[in-house]
């Protein structure tokens, strides 16, 4: 690509000398005990007004079937041990205390020792010398990983000029900033990858926003390293193996919590890493209510700067590092039997993994992260100062939304419809702010064109087909990129999707070559390659994972006669993700 | 005892048709004030002064508690707390658009319209949610004839919403001895229910207009309910909606001499073009509309609907009557 074509990120993104900002987050240590004892007092209050001895129950069945399921030997057991020795012990102690006849009042100091435990675990810390620490390493890192071929870059002055060339920041990058200043932000991203976590806190980083508080993942506290940065950086954590109702509540009070507090936070709303690689469609909805209940109380205590402000985020990669294991996984799941997964069952030989880094690095694919249009938390969309509109232009006051029989307060059933309602939200913005890069554009051709050749074949028979049956000549590739093309380009001329630049301003031969290259490079064995005048696939599962990103936009109506509405993240008649 | 919250409040019923006045009949049983809206203010004024409606026979008599108006300022003046919308769906969207700033978001939105948009094919709930700064919004179907009502006959109506604040609301202010109000939380199961049964009515008074007997009609009525469901399901609907109150309910009214859709296709199978058949019965019916919708949006996604799509070719003047009732089969 040309020089003057390359693409550029928001004007307002600096990629030199960008200034620490400081926030609410950094005094979250000074905070953190009357937020763990505020937490702790909410969730004992929610409980008290139930059925305390079944919840109890509920939680010690979870938990001790959860600690029998873990591994003793694993690596991560053993940076955690103390944890786990404490799980033990308490729940031990929660199982005697609820064999002996106790009273109301023994139940609830059960359940306040629980609550002790969860409370503390799940609240983060902040360390502002680690922050600093942090801001100064990671662009270093990813200086490194996107660029290992160049030496210069390694070089100061060369790292932030690789950096700004390499990754894209897109969006309401402006209007983001003023609203932190207006009240709290509540960032939402789409997850592929386990290096969105550092991606995203960069990010934030070069758009001059404070350090926002995780709700990370706690396999991400298993690595000793990584554990030490995210518990200092203001994450909380997140562990989706604790199903317990009492568990569930906690991580909602703490979430709503620093919300009131006025930290802006981040959690991945479609739960751990898309499978399937498409766009999230379903969305975990617990923690993202809680967005509506820091609202209701900020209005209700008529708080300034009270408004909390949705910003859906989406992020592009021409490569995923956990892409064949994702996809394998999602197809295990969804096919059982029909799916016979890759050959060998051995883990990957140390020099393919080599191999895998090297051209990872070597690569010259760029990331685009893009800052979606912020919302209210009912999903209507925000202006610059905060407002929230309606149709026609009309402004929507929450207070108004908020008001049941002539009060504002909460309401159950209420909040979870204009929760239900802002997942679905959230989740149409994904769609509209994803941006199609030429790597999906051409994995999805590709499988059009072989599902138009064998349309009788479900996804399974298509993923087992021989090296013959699955090479297509390139002018067969090129006539459905460019059917699709056009399509995808009539979406984001109606602003449903995002296109990169060279899918924007390329031309059909450049893209296509761009993303046969990308989808060629990275993976072993290869997505997709040129074999003289044809194009093959050695690895249509991988393949598949980069073709996903494109579903849900009605773009494939294979098997879709006799149906009022495509909807988003179904499978057709032949298992193909529409 | 003390008064509901809602009663209380001063609820605004938009629209001056017959439905709208029923309405406003009923609330004024039960809440203390109720404003009835229409665009002219020639009817505004008949409504003031006759207390009748000019459809409805002279028994009919509005209470004091109603006052009509046709200025939105006035209508909406210091506050309502619940919205009843009886406008034609081909001009809701119009409407709200002209009323948009009078809404505070504060008001539970209830409405009364039994179709879709035509060409859209959007539901009206998802219209006035597009125009208006609301999010509680609902609807009041089921087998609901205005005559009979006026008349002060028994009947029974389903209030759906996805919010139970909003269904709460309209039960509090129109429940009665004599009209029974259920809820439900199938919103888009009760307006397509309440859409697509006008379609059955056009055919119903087509097969009675040719004089083809109830057996006839019957099967008519029977498969026209089964397609209905399928469509109504394909759509979002629950299919006990379908056989419920808003669904079998409202089609075994709506397929009577009583209803405007009814007498269209009636006259239509007497040989009138359908142009003189709204001009009899001086209304508009919805039913012609939505046949029309329905089935070029069936056509294209290849859903089976052989008596909207016959209904539809009726009404155009493409088959005659006899073909209307071999279609179903």
């Amino acid at each position: 690509m040309e020089k003057e074509d390359q693409p550029k990120s928001h004007p307002a993104i600096e990629y030199r000398a960008v200034p620490v900002v400081r926030g609410k987050l950094f005094d979250l240590d000074a905070r953190r005990l009357r937020i763990v004892t505020k937490v702790m007092r909410a969730t004992q209050k929610e409980f008290e007004n139930q059925d305390i001895e079944s919840n109890l129950s509920e939680a010690l069945y979870t938990e001790k079937r959860r600690i029998r399921r873990i591994n003793q030997w694993s690596p991560s057991y053993l940076f955690n041990i103390k944890r786990h020795r404490r799980d033990q012990v308490l729940w031990k102690e929660v199982h005697q205390s609820l064999l002996q006849k106790s009273t109301e009042a023994d139940r609830k100091e059960i359940l306040h020792s629980i609550l002790k435990v969860y409370a503390d675990e799940i609240a983060g810390h902040f360390d502002p010398k680690v922050y600093h620490f942090a801001t100064r390493f990671v662009p270093w890192l990813f200086s490194w990983v996107l660029n290992a071929a160049s030496i210069r870059r390694f070089l100061p002055w060369g790292m932030s000029e690789a950096l700004e060339s390499r990754l894209l920041v897109t969006g309401e990058v402006s209007h983001i900033k003023k609203l932190a200043d207006r009240g709290t932000i509540l960032i939402l991203p789409t997850h592929q990858s386990n290096v969105d976590n550092i991606l995203i806190g960069y990010v934030i980083y070069l758009m001059q926003l404070p350090p926002f508080a995780y709700g990370a993942g706690l396999n991400l506290f298993t690595n000793p390293v990584l554990s030490y940065f995210m518990s200092n950086l203001g994450s909380y954590t997140v562990d989706r193996d604790k199903v317990n109702g009492i568990y569930k509540s906690t991580l909602k009070h703490y979430s709503a919590e620093i919300l009131k507090e006025g930290i802006h936070s981040i959690f991945y709303p479609g739960g751990g890493r898309s499978r399937s690689g498409a766009v999230e469609s379903k969305l975990k909805l617990g923690l993202m209510g809680t967005a509506l209940d820091a609202q209701i109380q900020n209005l209700q205590e008529q708080k300034p700067n009270s408004r909390i402000f949705i910003v859906p985020m989406t992020t592009s990669y021409h490569f995923v590092l956990e892409a064949p294991s994702l996809i394998e996984q999602y197809l295990e799941d969804l096919g059982r039997h029909r799916f016979m997964g890759t050959s060998s069952e051995e883990p990957p030989q140390l020099i393919k993994i080599m191999r895998f880094f090297w051209k990872l690095f070597a690569s010259e694919g760029n990331i685009t992260v893009r800052m979606g249009k912020p919302l209210d938390v009912f999903g209507n969309f925000v202006d610059e100062s905060g407002k929230s509109i309606g149709p026609n232009g009309t402004e929507i006051h929450p207070e108004k939304w908020l008001t049941t029989r002539g009060r504002l307060c909460a309401d159950p059933q209420r909040d979870r419809e204009y929760t239900e309602k802002l997942g679905r939200r959230v989740s149409d913005r994904f769609y509209a702010e994803n941006t199609v890069l030429s790597t999906h554009l051409v994995a999805f051709a590709y499988f059009m064109a072989l599902r138009r050749k064998f349309s009788d074949l479900d996804i399974f028979h298509i993923l087992r087909l021989t090296r013959e049956q699955r090479t297509l000549p390139r002018s067969v590739l090129l006539k459905v990129a460019d059917e699709f093309w056009i399509k995808v380009r009539d979406l984001s001329n109606q602003g449903e999707i995002q296109l990169s630049a060279n899918l924007k301003n390329g031309s059909l031969q450049t893209w296509v070559k761009d993303g046969i290259h990308h989808l060629g490079r990275l993976h072993e064995p290869t997505a997709l390659r040129m074999d003289g005048e044809s194009v093959t696939s050695d690895n249509l599962g991988v393949l598949y994972y980069y073709r996903n990103r494109l579903s849900g936009y009605g773009l494939s109506h294979f098997g879709q006669k006799g149906r009022a509405k495509i909807l988003r993240g179904e499978l057709d008649e032949k298992g193909f993700l529409v | 005892m003390k008064k509901d919250f809602w009663c209380e409040a001063t609820v605004g019923v938009l629209g001056g048709g017959n439905w709208g006045t029923v309405l406003a009949a009923l609330l004024s049983q039960r809440v203390d004030q109720v404003r009835l809206w229409d665009r002219d203010e020639g009817t505004s004024r008949t409504i003031n002064s006759t207390r009748n409606h000019p459809l409805f026979e002279a028994e009919f008599t509005l209470a004091p508690n109603v006052t009509a108006m046709s200025d939105p300022d006035r209508f909406f003046s210091g506050g309502l707390k619940i919205v009843f919308w009886a406008i034609p769906s081909s001009v809701s969207r119009q409407v709200a658009r002209s009323l948009c700033r009078y809404f505070t978001g504060e008001e539970m939105l209830i409405h009364a319209t039994k179709g879709v948009e035509p060409v859209t094919l959007r539901r009206i709930s998802k219209v006035l949610k597009e125009e208006l700064p609301v999010a509680r919004v609902g609807v009041v179907s089921g087998p609901n004839l205005a005559k009979e009502i006026a008349q002060k006959m028994p009947a029974s109506t389903l209030v759906a919403s996805k919010f139970d604040e909003v269904v709460e609301a309209g039960k509090a202010v129109l429940h009665s001895d004599l009209f029974h109000v259920y809820g439900s939380h199938d919103l888009v199961g009760v307006e397509w229910a309440g859409t697509l049964k006008n379609v059955l009515a056009i055919a119903s008074g087509a097969t009675e207009g040719a004089g083809l007997g109830y057996n006839a009609r019957s099967s008519l009525i029977a498969k026209g309910i089964e397609e209905m469901i399928a469509f109504g399901t394909e759509m979002g609907g629950e299919e006990e909606t379908f056989r419920g109150l808003a669904g079998i309910g409202d089609v075994l009214a709506t397929c009577t001499p009583l209803s405007r859709n009814y007498q269209v296709g009636f006259h239509m199978a007497q040989g009138k073009s359908l142009t003189d058949s709204l001009q009899l019965i001086g209304s508009t019916a919805e039913g012609v509309a939505t046949a029309k919708s329905v089935a070029e949006f069936a056509r294209e996604r290849g859903i089976a609907m052989p008596i909207t799509e016959a209904v539809y070719d009726f009404l155009e003047g493409r088959v005659p009557i006899q073909r209307l009732f071999q279609k179903c089969h």
